[in-house]
Order: C-alpha cells, then structure tokens, then sequence
C-alpha cells in the first residue's frame, strides 16, 4: 500500500536525522511533541504522590524528574534525580530514564542506568511518564533481585535483607540527601 | 364449480381481442376488463353469504400470491396469472386464504391489495378490483362499461379504470367495507385524469419495490384522510394530489441506496456508541470520523490510524492489551471502504509534504 510505504518513509527520515544529530525533525517534534506537552500538562495538573518531573531547559524532550524514597524503604528521606530523554519517536519507542543520584539498588547500576521492564521491552505507547515514575517508584519498595542489574546487590537482597537496607539507607543519606 | 368454468373459458378470450386491437396496451385493458368482469361475477356468485370483511380478503390476499409467484417468475406473461389466480379463486372459495389473510394486520392488509393493485400487473389490478365490485353498485357500473368498451382513447373505459381504482381505493382505506364508499366513486371519477393510467401501471410493473416502498409510505398517510369522500388513488400528475405524497419516480431508486446508507449508518452508530476518546491516546491528535470509528483491537482500545501504521511497523501489539493485532483491523477498515482509503492517502500525503 503506498499510503504505508510513505508514512514508513518519513518516519524512517526522521529517526535517522535524530540518530545523527540531537536536534529532531519536525515531523518528529509535531507528533511527538504534542504527545510529550500533553503529558507535561498532566502531570502538573496531577503528579504522582513523592514524584516531580518536567522539563530541563526549553528542550521538550529532556527532562529531569525528582523521585522522593517512599516510606517505610530504606530509600526513605532520600531525593533522586533522573534524567528523561525520550526519543523522536516517542512514544512509540520507551524513553530513556537515568538515575542523576546514585542508590544502592540491585536494578540500578552504577552508571545509573535502570533496569526495568516497561522501559525496554515492555514498553507500550499506551504508558506515559506519569506511569514509569510510578513503576520507578514501586522498584524503591519492591526490588527486583530477578533481573538484576547489579548482581551483587541482588544477591545480598535475597541473602541479606537486613544488611542491604542497611546499606541502602546508608547510601541514600549519603547520596540523596 | 363456477369459477373453474369461467377460468377455462378465459384464455381464449383475450387471444381474440389482441387480434383485433392494434396496439398491445389496449388488449392488456381488456384482458384486465374481461378479468374484473368474471371476477365480479365470481364473488357475486361465491360471496353473497359471505360476511364483508370475508369478500374483501379473499381477493386481497390473493394477489400478493400471484405478486409473489410474479416475482419469482417474472416472464411468465399474463396466462400464467390467471391460471395462478384461478386456483386461488378456488382456495379463496375454500377458505383457506381467508385465514391466511386474517393473520395480515389491519394495516397491512390494505397497503398489500393497493400496492398489488397498483403495482402489479393489469391482472392483479382486476383481481383487486373484484374486491371492490362485490362491495356495491360502482362494481356493476364498472363492469357495465368494461364490455361494450374497445376503444383505446375511450375517456369511459378508461374512466372505468379510475373506477377501479377508486374502489380499491375505497376499499383500502376503509377496513370495515362501508358501501356508501361506492357513491363517492362517480364523482371521483371525474375528478381523475385518465391519460395517466397506463403510466402508472407500467411503471408499476417495471420496478416492484419502488411502488411497494411508495405505498407503504402512502399508507402512513392514510389515517390522515379517513373520510370517504378523500378515498381516491391518486395519479402522478393529478393536480390535486399532495405533494405530501411520494412520486414514484423518485421512490423507485430509493430502496437500494436506502438500504446502502441504512448499513453504513449502523455502522457508524456501532462504532460512535463505544466510549470513543475525541483524541488518540498515543499521539493525542484528535481522532477524525474515520479515526472514531476504527477500532483496532477488540479491548476496544482506539488509535488513529496512522498510530496505528505505527505500530504495526514496530512490533504489531495493541498498546492496551498488549494482544497482537490481528488482521480483523483490515475488516474494520472495509466496512467503510472509500472514505478509508482517501484518508489513508490523504494523510500519507500530509506525512510528505
């Protein structure tokens, strides 16, 4: 069908021109940006309980986001930055979300990079920001010592509960405070 | 039995006046004539101890009979009607019309004789108009004229036609067969412009539906006009006809396109009846006609179509349910074929520009 074949075309440009450079196409700003600034308006307007996020500068697609340790969790007091980029295509392709504040968390490597289903291939143009900074959230409360990223964390989780919370209360008022 | 003699006799008959006449319509009017001449003296004969409401059945419920055999038929010429007709005259002397006809709401049963009446062939027209014969004197002044006349141009023959209809006509918007409806009918049939009579009957013939649709309609409008002085069949072009009144030309088109529209509005209203979001939740354009009504996955969760292109360039699954899209979504896409395709390419060519 030519109809197809032309929208594949375009969105082919358009995420190849983002792949060079960090600027990104108008055709990826119109339909992804909507998308984006619609999501920004929600969640001022009802933001998830301990979560804050928007943009960093007037680049629409990197944000910084505030994610506050639940209680009763180790990571309690604490305050951790990540870092939002999505992608041109968003939302058809998940953003790319990156702790700024460093946590002792079996799915948090040093890097800060995140381990998390929703966000790779569980990912569903359905979901919105609103959605992973709950899922972030629910990883401070209930790690995932399965899939882990820092397999020694993971596995003091599981051997250890009482001396990784007390490492993780220890890194978050060390870190995140 | 009467009848049975007086059918043996009939085909013959009108061989012998074709052969006279020149033109093939007025030997149609006087098959017809010949036709609602036995006819009157075959429910002369059979219905005198009949109650009214029994009379006016009977010949009603018939021609939808033959209109139905007409129909599957529809080259059988005019001999087959008659036998057809004869053997439900013989029914109809039995009885076992008459509960079949009974059954018909009061409603019906009126709309069913007029439109056959109407619509049907010049056979049907009599056999109709024998109804309204038994019912009083028109039908003997009707007769009176109907043998003696031969003339094609003849204002009285064709005034007899009026005649007839006119009686069925009465006969049709008053169930209960009142006979004072019969001393209307000379008046009415000056009233009534007789040239158009032939038009109408082979219009009728042409196109079924058209004239079964139209009287349909025409018998809504009945209640409307209940007195007896009103009862009258009106021609196209009569100048006292209502223009409330649906032209049968314009009716003859409608069923078919009725009908065409008449799906697509159901789909159309199945799809508005879901919650439909007045924006694509992933793109969070708002959704157009074609969009509201695409539904690609049966969780109902709705995306814009090219939203929709999107994802099946990706990995195929609904964003809701995360269920593979089947190919169901081409199916939804089919119900309203053209306006798909033009808003595919239009927005195909929008991506370009």
């Amino acid at each position: 069908m030519n109809s197809q074949g032309g929208i594949s075309m375009a969105g082919r440009g358009g995420s190849s021109a983002t792949a060079t450079s960090s600027w990104v196409s108008p055709t990826s700003v119109s339909t992804s940006g909507k998308r984006i600034q619609r999501e920004m308006t929600e969640l001022n307007m009802d933001p998830p309980p301990d979560c804050s996020a928007g943009p960093k500068g007037d680049n629409l697609y990197h944000w910084i986001s505030t994610v506050m340790g639940p209680p009763g969790t180790p990571y309690q007091g604490g305050i951790f930055f990540l870092d939002l980029t999505f992608p041109s295509d968003y939302p058809f392709k998940p953003p790319k979300v990156v702790f700024k504040t460093r946590i002792y968390h079996c799915n948090v490597d040093s890097a800060g990079n995140l381990s998390l289903d929703i966000l790779k291939d569980s990912w569903s143009p359905a979901l919105t920001i609103t959605k992973v900074l709950l899922a972030i959230r629910s990883i401070f409360t209930h790690p995932d010592p399965y899939n882990p990223l820092v397999p020694g964390i993971a596995h003091m989780y599981l051997a250890d509960r009482a001396k990784h919370d007390e490492l993780a209360a220890e890194w978050t008022l060390r870190f995140a405070k | 039995m009467v009848s049975d003699s007086i059918n043996a006799s009939i085909p013959s008959v009108p061989k012998d006046f074709g052969k006279k006449k020149r033109a093939n319509r007025s030997a149609k009017l006087k098959q017809c004539k010949l036709d609602a001449r036995r006819e009157q003296w075959l429910s002369q004969a059979t219905v005198k101890n009949r109650g009214c409401k029994e009379e006016l059945m009977g010949p009603r419920g018939s021609p939808q009979q033959i209109h139905e055999e007409g129909r599957k038929n529809p080259l059988e010429n005019l001999q087959m009607r008659r036998q057809g007709r004869g053997v439900r005259e013989d029914e109809d002397d039995n009885g076992s019309i008459h509960r079949d006809f009974d059954m018909d709401s009061p409603s019906n049963s009126p709309t069913g004789s007029s439109v056959l009446g109407g619509n049907d062939s010049s056979t049907n027209f009599t056999a109709s108009s024998s109804g309204s014969s038994t019912s009083g004197s028109s039908g003997g002044c009707c007769s009176g004229s109907i043998t003696d006349e031969d003339d094609e141009g003849g204002d009285s023959c064709l005034d007899d036609w009026e005649a007839v209809a006119d009686a069925l006509a009465a006969n049709d918007y008053d169930n209960k067969q009142e006979n004072h409806n019969d001393d209307n009918n000379p008046c009415l049939e000056l009233q009534s412009s007789p040239e158009h009579e032939p038009v109408v009957e082979l219009d009728c013939n042409s196109c079924n539906l058209g004239s079964n649709h139209e009287n349909l309609t025409r018998e809504r409008r009945i209640p409307s006009r209940v007195t007896p002085g009103n009862s009258r069949a009106w021609r196209p072009d009569d100048a006292l006809r209502p223009q409330s009144l649906p032209n049968l030309s314009k009716q003859r088109s409608f069923p078919n396109t009725d009908r065409h529209y008449g799906r697509g509005m159901h789909a159309w209203v199945c799809a508005s009846g879901v919650n439909v979001p007045s924006a694509c939740p992933i793109c969070t354009e708002d959704l157009d006609f074609t969009d509201a009504s695409f539904l690609p996955c049966s969780c109902g969760f709705q995306v814009c179509l090219f939203c929709h292109n999107k994802m099946l360039e990706l990995d195929g699954r609904c964003p809701n349910c995360r269920e593979l899209y089947k190919n169901d979504s081409v199916e939804v896409e089919a119900i309203v074929p053209g306006s798909n395709l033009t808003l595919r390419l239009d927005r195909s060519c929008s991506m370009r520009s």
